[in-house]
Protein backbone atom coordinates (compact mmCIF):
# COMPACT_ATOMS: atom_id res chain seq x y z
CA UNK A 1 0.00 0.00 0.00
CA UNK A 2 1.61 3.66 -0.94
CA UNK A 3 -0.85 5.76 1.31
CA UNK A 4 -0.32 6.22 4.74
CA UNK A 5 -3.08 5.97 6.95
CA UNK A 6 -3.78 9.99 6.92
CA UNK A 7 -3.63 10.34 3.67
CA UNK A 8 -6.36 7.29 3.32
CA UNK A 9 -8.48 9.29 6.19
CA UNK A 10 -8.42 12.46 4.33
CA UNK A 11 -9.68 10.66 1.22
CA UNK A 12 -12.36 9.56 2.99
CA UNK A 13 -12.82 12.91 4.38
CA UNK A 14 -13.23 14.78 1.27
CA UNK A 15 -10.17 16.31 2.62
CA UNK A 16 -7.70 15.37 -0.60
CA UNK A 17 -7.25 17.36 -4.13
CA UNK A 18 -8.92 15.39 -7.04
CA UNK A 19 -5.37 14.42 -8.50
CA UNK A 20 -4.80 12.17 -5.50
CA UNK A 21 -8.08 10.98 -4.60
CA UNK A 22 -8.29 10.12 -8.45
CA UNK A 23 -5.21 7.52 -7.77
CA UNK A 24 -6.49 6.28 -4.42
CA UNK A 25 -9.63 5.11 -5.81
CA UNK A 26 -7.69 3.86 -9.25
CA UNK A 27 -5.82 2.10 -6.54
CA UNK A 28 -8.06 0.41 -4.11
CA UNK A 29 -9.38 -1.00 -7.02
CA UNK A 30 -6.24 -3.46 -7.54
CA UNK A 31 -5.05 -3.85 -4.16
CA UNK A 32 -7.44 -5.34 -1.52
CA UNK A 33 -5.57 -3.75 1.63
CA UNK A 34 -6.06 -0.18 0.81
CA UNK A 35 -10.02 -0.83 -0.02
CA UNK A 36 -10.30 -2.82 2.83
CA UNK A 37 -8.65 0.57 5.27
CA UNK A 38 -11.04 2.84 3.55
CA UNK A 39 -13.94 0.55 4.21
CA UNK A 40 -12.31 0.58 7.49
CA UNK A 41 -12.70 4.54 8.26
CA UNK A 42 -15.85 4.73 6.09
CA UNK A 43 -17.09 2.33 8.34
CA UNK A 44 -16.48 4.38 11.42
CA UNK A 45 -18.14 7.33 9.72
CA UNK A 46 -21.02 5.70 9.68
CA UNK A 47 -20.79 4.10 12.43
CA UNK A 48 -20.72 7.51 14.63
CA UNK A 49 -23.23 8.99 12.19
CA UNK A 50 -25.94 6.84 12.83
CA UNK A 51 -24.92 6.98 16.21
CA UNK A 52 -25.24 10.74 17.07
CA UNK A 53 -28.03 11.26 14.20
CA UNK A 54 -31.08 10.39 16.93
CA UNK A 55 -30.47 13.61 18.57
CA UNK A 56 -30.86 15.67 15.80
CA UNK A 57 -34.51 14.20 15.59
CA UNK A 58 -35.20 14.98 19.56
CA UNK A 59 -38.04 17.10 20.73
CA UNK A 60 -34.86 20.71 22.09
CA UNK A 61 -35.59 20.83 25.85
CA UNK A 62 -38.03 23.42 26.90
CA UNK A 63 -35.24 25.10 29.04
CA UNK A 64 -32.69 25.70 26.30
CA UNK A 65 -35.42 27.03 23.93
CA UNK A 66 -37.35 29.37 26.28
CA UNK A 67 -33.65 31.47 26.62
CA UNK A 68 -34.41 31.66 23.16
CA UNK A 69 -38.23 32.32 22.55
CA UNK A 70 -40.13 34.68 24.27
CA UNK A 71 -41.91 32.96 27.49
CA UNK A 72 -45.32 33.84 27.12
CA UNK A 73 -45.29 31.33 24.32
CA UNK A 74 -43.35 28.85 25.70
CA UNK A 75 -45.93 28.82 28.89
CA UNK A 76 -48.86 27.87 26.40
CA UNK A 77 -46.74 25.77 24.67
CA UNK A 78 -45.60 23.56 27.29
CA UNK A 79 -49.13 23.69 28.44
CA UNK A 80 -50.55 22.70 24.75
CA UNK A 81 -48.42 19.45 25.43
CA UNK A 82 -49.50 18.95 28.18
CA UNK A 83 -53.18 18.39 27.24
CA UNK A 84 -52.15 16.66 24.39
CA UNK A 85 -50.48 14.74 26.13
CA UNK A 86 -53.76 13.64 28.21
CA UNK A 87 -55.32 13.45 25.32
CA UNK A 88 -59.25 13.46 24.82
CA UNK A 89 -61.01 10.75 27.05
CA UNK A 90 -64.64 10.29 26.27
CA UNK A 91 -64.50 12.50 29.63
CA UNK A 92 -62.80 15.36 28.37
CA UNK A 93 -65.03 16.04 25.51
CA UNK A 94 -67.95 15.86 27.83
CA UNK A 95 -66.11 18.30 30.00
CA UNK A 96 -65.43 20.76 26.71
CA UNK A 97 -69.00 20.45 25.86
CA UNK A 98 -70.33 21.83 29.34
CA UNK A 99 -67.81 24.24 29.57
CA UNK A 100 -68.75 25.49 26.25
CA UNK A 101 -72.29 25.94 27.21
CA UNK A 102 -70.98 27.64 30.45
CA UNK A 103 -69.05 29.55 28.26
CA UNK A 104 -71.80 31.00 25.99
CA UNK A 105 -74.06 31.56 29.22
CA UNK A 106 -71.12 33.35 31.14
CA UNK A 107 -69.39 35.10 28.22
CA UNK A 108 -72.37 36.54 26.63
CA UNK A 109 -73.52 38.27 29.20
CA UNK A 110 -76.28 40.45 28.35
CA UNK A 111 -74.85 43.59 30.85
CA UNK A 112 -71.55 43.03 29.75
CA UNK A 113 -70.05 45.41 26.71
CA UNK A 114 -70.81 43.20 23.82
CA UNK A 115 -68.79 45.69 21.44
CA UNK A 116 -66.25 43.01 20.70
CA UNK A 117 -68.54 40.64 19.35
CA UNK A 118 -71.30 40.65 16.03
CA UNK A 119 -73.74 38.24 14.80
CA UNK A 120 -72.84 38.27 11.47
CA UNK A 121 -75.52 36.45 9.35
CA UNK A 122 -75.95 33.36 12.48
CA UNK A 123 -72.00 33.43 13.23
CA UNK A 124 -70.45 35.34 15.94
CA UNK A 125 -67.35 37.01 14.78
CA UNK A 126 -65.06 39.35 16.64
CA UNK A 127 -65.52 42.94 15.89
CA UNK A 128 -64.15 46.52 17.80
CA UNK A 129 -60.77 45.51 20.40
CA UNK A 130 -61.26 41.96 20.40
CA UNK A 131 -60.68 42.02 15.97
CA UNK A 132 -58.13 44.83 16.42
CA UNK A 133 -56.22 42.61 18.86
CA UNK A 134 -56.48 39.24 16.55
CA UNK A 135 -55.36 41.37 13.94
CA UNK A 136 -52.49 42.77 15.41
CA UNK A 137 -51.42 41.59 18.58
CA UNK A 138 -48.28 38.78 18.14
CA UNK A 139 -48.29 36.54 21.74
CA UNK A 140 -44.73 36.97 21.74
CA UNK A 141 -44.71 40.50 21.99
CA UNK A 142 -47.62 41.84 23.98
CA UNK A 143 -48.27 44.33 26.66
CA UNK A 144 -49.01 43.19 30.02
CA UNK A 145 -51.43 45.26 30.69
CA UNK A 146 -53.17 43.85 27.28
CA UNK A 147 -56.75 44.00 27.85
CA UNK A 148 -57.09 40.91 25.14
CA UNK A 149 -54.48 38.31 25.64
CA UNK A 150 -53.37 36.32 22.92
CA UNK A 151 -52.46 32.99 23.78
CA UNK A 152 -51.93 30.19 20.79
CA UNK A 153 -51.76 30.60 16.84
CA UNK A 154 -52.43 27.71 14.71
CA UNK A 155 -53.15 26.12 11.52
CA UNK A 156 -56.84 24.28 12.12
CA UNK A 157 -57.38 20.85 9.73
CA UNK A 158 -59.48 22.99 7.62
CA UNK A 159 -56.34 25.21 6.90
CA UNK A 160 -57.10 28.40 8.25
CA UNK A 161 -55.17 30.43 10.97
CA UNK A 162 -56.84 30.60 14.41
CA UNK A 163 -55.95 32.04 17.76
CA UNK A 164 -57.01 31.71 20.88
CA UNK A 165 -57.64 35.05 23.18
CA UNK A 166 -58.85 35.70 26.64
CA UNK A 167 -60.34 39.13 27.69
CA UNK A 168 -61.83 40.30 30.86
CA UNK A 169 -65.90 39.32 29.73
CA UNK A 170 -65.09 36.74 26.85
CA UNK A 171 -62.33 34.03 26.08
CA UNK A 172 -62.46 31.68 22.97
CA UNK A 173 -60.97 30.74 19.84
CA UNK A 174 -61.54 32.98 16.58
CA UNK A 175 -60.78 31.25 13.13
CA UNK A 176 -59.70 33.64 10.31
CA UNK A 177 -62.48 33.59 7.52
CA UNK A 178 -63.24 36.35 4.95
CA UNK A 179 -61.44 38.55 6.49
CA UNK A 180 -62.83 38.32 9.53
CA UNK A 181 -62.06 36.21 12.87
CA UNK A 182 -65.05 34.09 13.40
CA UNK A 183 -65.48 32.62 16.96
CA UNK A 184 -65.35 29.10 16.81
CA UNK A 185 -65.29 28.81 20.84
CA UNK A 186 -66.15 31.11 23.41
CA UNK A 187 -66.33 30.78 27.01
CA UNK A 188 -66.08 33.67 30.05
CA UNK A 189 -63.15 35.93 29.91
CA UNK A 190 -60.40 35.95 32.61
CA UNK A 191 -61.82 35.64 35.73
CA UNK A 192 -59.55 35.28 38.72
CA UNK A 193 -58.00 32.19 40.83
CA UNK A 194 -59.27 28.72 39.61
CA UNK A 195 -61.80 29.46 37.62
CA UNK A 196 -59.29 31.27 35.49
CA UNK A 197 -57.25 28.26 35.03
CA UNK A 198 -59.95 26.08 34.31
CA UNK A 199 -60.81 28.00 31.73
CA UNK A 200 -57.37 28.61 30.32
CA UNK A 201 -57.15 24.42 30.49
CA UNK A 202 -60.60 23.66 28.22
CA UNK A 203 -59.45 26.38 26.15
CA UNK A 204 -55.90 24.94 25.23
CA UNK A 205 -57.45 21.51 25.30
CA UNK A 206 -59.96 23.11 22.74
CA UNK A 207 -57.13 24.46 20.47
CA UNK A 208 -54.70 21.45 20.56
CA UNK A 209 -58.59 19.13 19.45
CA UNK A 210 -58.36 21.84 16.55
CA UNK A 211 -54.74 21.61 15.52
CA UNK A 212 -53.35 20.62 12.53
CA UNK A 213 -49.48 19.97 13.32
CA UNK A 214 -47.86 22.56 15.95
CA UNK A 215 -48.99 25.81 16.93
CA UNK A 216 -47.04 28.56 15.65
CA UNK A 217 -43.99 30.00 17.20
CA UNK A 218 -42.97 33.92 17.66
CA UNK A 219 -41.35 33.85 13.96
CA UNK A 220 -44.22 31.86 12.18
CA UNK A 221 -46.65 33.84 14.07
CA UNK A 222 -45.28 36.99 13.20
CA UNK A 223 -45.10 35.57 9.17
CA UNK A 224 -48.62 35.10 9.40
CA UNK A 225 -49.76 38.23 10.35
CA UNK A 226 -47.62 39.90 7.27
CA UNK A 227 -49.73 37.44 5.48
CA UNK A 228 -52.77 38.68 7.13
CA UNK A 229 -53.78 35.35 8.43
CA UNK A 230 -54.68 34.16 4.96
CA UNK A 231 -52.28 31.17 3.76
CA UNK B 1 -33.06 36.29 10.89
CA UNK B 2 -32.86 37.44 13.70
CA UNK B 3 -29.90 35.88 16.02
CA UNK B 4 -32.04 34.52 18.20
CA UNK B 5 -33.94 32.69 15.69
CA UNK B 6 -30.81 31.35 14.06
CA UNK B 7 -29.70 30.28 17.38
CA UNK B 8 -33.16 28.51 17.92
CA UNK B 9 -32.62 26.47 14.10
CA UNK B 10 -28.81 25.75 15.71
CA UNK B 11 -29.47 23.91 18.62
CA UNK B 12 -30.47 20.34 17.44
CA UNK B 13 -26.84 20.14 16.38
CA UNK B 14 -25.41 21.36 18.99
CA UNK B 15 -27.18 19.35 21.08
CA UNK B 16 -25.50 16.64 19.16
CA UNK B 17 -22.02 17.95 19.47
CA UNK B 18 -22.66 18.29 23.18
CA UNK B 19 -23.75 15.22 23.96
CA UNK B 20 -20.42 13.66 22.30
CA UNK B 21 -18.28 16.12 24.19
CA UNK B 22 -20.50 15.45 27.80
CA UNK B 23 -21.69 11.87 27.22
CA UNK B 24 -25.14 11.78 29.44
CA UNK B 25 -27.76 13.79 28.06
CA UNK B 26 -28.60 16.36 31.90
CA UNK B 27 -24.46 17.64 31.63
CA UNK B 28 -24.93 18.40 27.67
CA UNK B 29 -28.17 20.13 27.76
CA UNK B 30 -26.59 22.31 30.87
CA UNK B 31 -23.42 22.96 28.53
CA UNK B 32 -25.95 24.20 25.77
CA UNK B 33 -27.58 26.05 28.21
CA UNK B 34 -24.43 27.53 29.28
CA UNK B 35 -23.47 28.29 25.67
CA UNK B 36 -26.64 29.71 25.03
CA UNK B 37 -26.67 32.10 27.55
CA UNK B 38 -23.03 33.02 27.02
CA UNK B 39 -23.72 33.75 23.45
CA UNK B 40 -26.57 35.95 24.30
CA UNK B 41 -24.46 37.82 26.52
CA UNK B 42 -21.61 38.27 23.79
CA UNK B 43 -23.60 38.50 20.53
CA UNK B 44 -22.18 41.98 19.92
CA UNK B 45 -18.59 39.88 19.32
CA UNK B 46 -20.15 37.64 16.93
CA UNK B 47 -19.17 39.70 13.74
CA UNK B 48 -22.71 39.49 11.17
CA UNK B 49 -21.69 37.73 8.33
CA UNK B 50 -19.50 34.56 9.45
CA UNK B 51 -20.77 31.57 10.71
CA UNK B 52 -22.99 31.22 13.63
CA UNK B 53 -22.72 27.86 13.61
CA UNK B 54 -18.83 27.79 13.93
CA UNK B 55 -18.74 30.26 16.66
CA UNK B 56 -21.13 28.39 18.41
CA UNK B 57 -19.23 25.35 18.23
CA UNK B 58 -16.48 27.31 19.58
CA UNK B 59 -18.52 28.85 22.34
CA UNK B 60 -19.13 25.58 23.41
CA UNK B 61 -16.42 23.97 23.23
CA UNK B 62 -14.75 26.84 25.20
CA UNK B 63 -17.04 26.32 27.84
CA UNK B 64 -16.87 22.62 28.41
CA UNK B 65 -13.01 22.84 28.31
CA UNK B 66 -13.34 25.13 30.99
CA UNK B 67 -15.48 23.09 33.07
CA UNK B 68 -13.39 19.92 32.57
CA UNK B 69 -10.58 21.99 33.80
CA UNK B 70 -12.47 22.86 36.72
CA UNK B 71 -13.09 19.52 37.54
CA UNK B 72 -9.23 18.52 37.06
CA UNK B 73 -8.30 20.98 39.30
CA UNK B 74 -10.90 19.75 41.51
CA UNK B 75 -9.49 16.19 41.28
CA UNK B 76 -12.50 14.86 39.35
CA UNK B 77 -10.69 14.41 36.45
CA UNK B 78 -7.22 14.58 34.89
CA UNK B 79 -6.35 17.72 33.70
CA UNK B 80 -6.41 18.69 29.90
CA UNK B 81 -2.94 18.39 29.06
CA UNK B 82 -0.77 16.81 25.63
CA UNK B 83 1.22 14.40 27.96
CA UNK B 84 -1.59 13.36 29.74
CA UNK B 85 -3.91 12.96 27.36
CA UNK B 86 -1.68 10.87 24.85
CA UNK B 87 -0.64 8.67 27.39
CA UNK B 88 -4.44 7.91 28.43
CA UNK B 89 -4.74 7.92 24.24
CA UNK B 90 -2.34 5.00 24.22
CA UNK B 91 -3.67 2.66 27.25
CA UNK B 92 -7.51 3.55 25.90
CA UNK B 93 -5.25 1.43 22.48
CA UNK B 94 -4.39 -1.12 24.52
CA UNK B 95 -7.71 -2.44 25.03
CA UNK B 96 -7.97 -5.28 23.17
CA UNK B 97 -9.58 -5.03 19.32
CA UNK B 98 -13.30 -5.29 19.08
CA UNK B 99 -13.66 -5.06 23.04
CA UNK B 100 -16.51 -2.27 22.42
CA UNK B 101 -18.16 -3.16 19.07
CA UNK B 102 -21.31 -0.97 18.84
CA UNK B 103 -20.38 0.58 22.26
CA UNK B 104 -19.91 4.13 20.52
CA UNK B 105 -20.14 5.62 24.01
CA UNK B 106 -18.01 3.73 25.73
CA UNK B 107 -15.44 3.69 22.64
CA UNK B 108 -15.53 8.02 22.89
CA UNK B 109 -15.63 7.45 26.27
CA UNK B 110 -11.82 5.98 26.10
CA UNK B 111 -10.70 9.14 24.15
CA UNK B 112 -8.73 12.50 25.47
CA UNK B 113 -11.33 15.37 25.42
CA UNK B 114 -8.70 16.56 22.51
CA UNK B 115 -9.41 14.02 20.39
CA UNK B 116 -13.11 13.43 21.24
CA UNK B 117 -13.92 17.00 20.46
CA UNK B 118 -12.10 16.67 16.72
CA UNK B 119 -13.80 13.31 16.11
CA UNK B 120 -17.14 15.57 16.96
CA UNK B 121 -16.88 18.29 14.68
CA UNK B 122 -15.05 15.95 11.32
CA UNK B 123 -16.59 12.45 11.99
CA UNK B 124 -19.88 14.15 12.99
CA UNK B 125 -21.04 17.22 12.35
CA UNK B 126 -19.28 17.08 9.34
CA UNK B 127 -17.12 20.25 9.52
CA UNK B 128 -13.64 20.32 6.95
CA UNK B 129 -10.33 20.16 8.51
CA UNK B 130 -9.79 24.04 8.36
CA UNK B 131 -12.68 24.48 9.82
CA UNK B 132 -12.45 22.22 13.13
CA UNK B 133 -9.08 24.07 13.31
CA UNK B 134 -10.81 27.55 12.96
CA UNK B 135 -13.36 26.79 15.82
CA UNK B 136 -10.54 25.08 18.27
CA UNK B 137 -8.45 27.66 17.28
CA UNK B 138 -5.07 25.36 16.90
CA UNK B 139 -3.21 24.38 13.61
CA UNK B 140 -4.56 22.47 11.13
CA UNK B 141 -1.49 19.51 11.41
CA UNK B 142 -2.88 19.79 15.45
CA UNK B 143 -6.17 18.96 13.93
CA UNK B 144 -5.24 15.86 11.87
CA UNK B 145 -2.60 14.55 14.02
CA UNK B 146 -5.40 14.69 16.63
CA UNK B 147 -7.93 12.91 14.13
CA UNK B 148 -5.46 10.21 13.28
CA UNK B 149 -5.12 9.42 16.96
CA UNK B 150 -9.06 9.39 17.94
CA UNK B 151 -9.53 7.39 14.83
CA UNK B 152 -7.39 5.01 15.23
CA UNK B 153 -8.36 4.46 18.95
CA UNK B 154 -12.00 4.32 17.94
CA UNK B 155 -10.97 2.12 15.09
CA UNK B 156 -9.78 -0.17 17.07
CA UNK B 157 -12.42 -0.27 19.38
CA UNK B 158 -15.06 -0.74 18.03
CA UNK B 159 -14.45 -3.69 16.12
CA UNK B 160 -11.63 -4.31 14.04
CA UNK B 161 -11.10 -7.63 15.15
CA UNK B 162 -14.06 -9.36 13.28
Amino acid sequence: MSFDPATIAAYVDGELDDLTARRIKREAGSDAGLAAEIARNRELRAQLTAHFAPVIEEVVPERLRALLVETNVDTSLAARRETKRLRFAPIHWATIAASLVLGLTIGLKPWMPVADVTNANGTLVASGALAEALDTQLASNQPADATVRIGLSFRNRDGRTCRSFEGRGLAGIGCHEGGRWRLERTMGGTAQGEYRQAASGALAADAAAMMAGEPFDAAAERAARRRGWTD
Amino acid sequence: MRFEEELVQLLPRLRRFARGLARNVSDADDLCQAAIERALKSREQWQQGTRLDSWMYRITRNLWIDERRAAGRRGVHAPIDEAVTQIAGEGAAEVEAGAMRGDVDGAMAHLPDEQREVVMLILVEGYAYREAAEILEVPIGTVTSRLARGRETLMHLLGEAA
